[in-house]
């Protein structure tokens, strides 16, 4: 029998001046199987400077999201972060295929499990009977194989839970834990 | 011999008479050697005072002298005062005397020979190395805070703890989907387990729940799913299908945990 699906949900959150990120991986039905999340990261003035533009990427893919990802003890099948994070040039680590996945307001496809490629890199997967299907966006870094791969995965995961709803959690320990650091 | 001697008297007679004859005169007009006098004017020493003595012209402007008496002024009053100029050059002047040259005081001065070699200044030295100072520091990595999914002890701050204190939603299946055998193999679990007449529950959903460890439930029936609050246990208790069904005649939500083989 092949291990269960391990989705990694990742967020990277910026509150006053500091950084802190969460990792939630879950099993398929959307139950925690480990959660970490970063101390507190607060860039110096200097740093802030000399960094630029490029400090809050670097800080979320080179610091946090890598010293989380290295923690774990089994890697992930899943990355998934949210589509603005993945659309700001996210390349994240190769090794696991990272996506984004949404809701969207597009009609139902004709029953679950289908699939309408809106790009490259983009298509609405039809996940369960009757709602609307999710916007499920790929890194570049994800080729098409990997794509379809994924894309098995989600169904098989999203048959038992909302695959959008774990990222919310992650968003409010994450809050819940700047309100306990403060 | 003779004849020659004769012409040669003649001739220094002739010249004696030239030279002591009487030079010509002319007739020069008395007129001409007149004295003429001419008057000239003779030096005369003209002194005058080496300034001007100042003097002051007191000339009232009718104008001013009615305003000044119409805001109460004092009128303007001129002081005249005066200075000799010579006085005052001869008390200033310093009298300059040149002491006299004394021969003997000369003195040989010797002449430095020239450098063999010449000296260079101004050179510039070369500027020290500024010593580098690392500004860019790497940024720290943070250290993680890391909880065994078994959580065995408690205390400390937990990431999973954390985790755990948020509700999970867990969708429910497709019952529709579902193989009739083993639909009907849950109906009767749950008639049995519930004690209740199937036709009096209505079925809301079938969910895979851990066996253990759910603290609380919540159903969502809006989206088909319900919220369980999950404690430390659940995380390692096997799924197990969960059936939740309303009890048509009073509402009342029953639960129960199917077998799934």
């Amino acid at each position: 029998m092949a291990d269960p699906i391990k989705l990694a949900y990742f967020m990277a959150v910026k509150e006053g001046a500091s950084y802190l990120g969460g990792l939630l991986v879950t099993d398929p039905s959307g139950i925690p199987l480990d959660f970490r999340y970063t101390e507190p990261i607060t860039p110096t003035r200097l740093q802030s400077i000399l960094y630029g533009k490029s400090l809050e990427p670097h800080l979320k893919e080179e610091v946090i999201q890598k010293t989380l990802l290295k923690e774990l003890k089994t890697a992930p099948d899943l990355f998934i972060l949210s589509a603005t994070e993945l659309a700001g040039g996210w390349s994240g680590d190769a090794r696991f295929p990272a996506l984004a996945v949404q809701k969207s307001q597009e009609q139902p496809l004709s029953k679950p499990g289908d699939a309408f490629r809106a790009g490259p890199r983009e298509l609405l997967l039809q996940v369960s009977e009757g709602a609307a299907p999710l916007r499920v966006i790929f890194a570049a870094s994800v080729d098409t194989v990997a794509q379809e791969q994924a894309v098995q995965k989600l169904l098989e995961a999203g048959y038992h839970m909302d695959l959008t709803e774990p990222l919310e959690r992650v968003a409010a320990a994450l809050q819940s834990l700047v309100v306990k650091e403060g | 011999m003779l004849g020659r001697v004769k012409g040669a008297m003649a001739d220094a007679a002739e010249t004696l008479r030239r030279v002591f004859s009487d030079p010509p005169v002319r007739e020069v007009r008395a007129g001409a050697f007149r004295l003429q006098s001419h008057a000239a004017a003779g030096p005369v020493a003209e002194s005058k005072a080496g300034h001007d003595p100042l003097s002051a012209e007191l000339r009232i402007m009718p104008s001013l002298e009615q305003a000044a008496r119409e805001r109460g002024m004092e009128p303007l009053r001129a002081e005249l005062r005066a200075e000799l100029g010579w006085a005052r050059w001869g008390a200033e002047a310093t009298v300059l005397r040149m002491a006299p040259l004394v021969p003997g005081l000369a003195a040989r001065v010797a002449v430095p020979p020239l450098p063999g070699k010449a000296e260079t200044r101004g050179r510039l030295d070369p500027p020290p190395r500024p010593a580098a100072r690392r500004l860019l520091d790497l940024l720290s990595l943070p250290g993680t805070r890391r909880v065994d999914p078994l959580l065995k002890g408690g205390g400390g701050r937990s990431g999973l703890e954390t985790m755990l204190a948020l509700p999970v939603a867990i969708q429910g299946e497709d019952i529709q989907r579902l193989p009739k055998g083993i639909w009907m193999r849950y109906s009767l679990q749950m008639v049995r387990n519930t004690g209740e007449n199937v036709r009096n529950l209505e079925v809301l959903g079938l969910f895979h729940l851990p066996r253990k460890g759910v603290g609380d439930l919540r159903h969502d029936a809006r989206r088909g799913r319900i919220l369980v609050r999950l404690e430390a246990e659940a995380l390692k208790a096997p799924r197990v299908p969960f059936i939740l069904a309303r009890r048509k005649d009073d509402g009342a939500l029953l639960s129960c945990y199917l077998e799934d083989s």
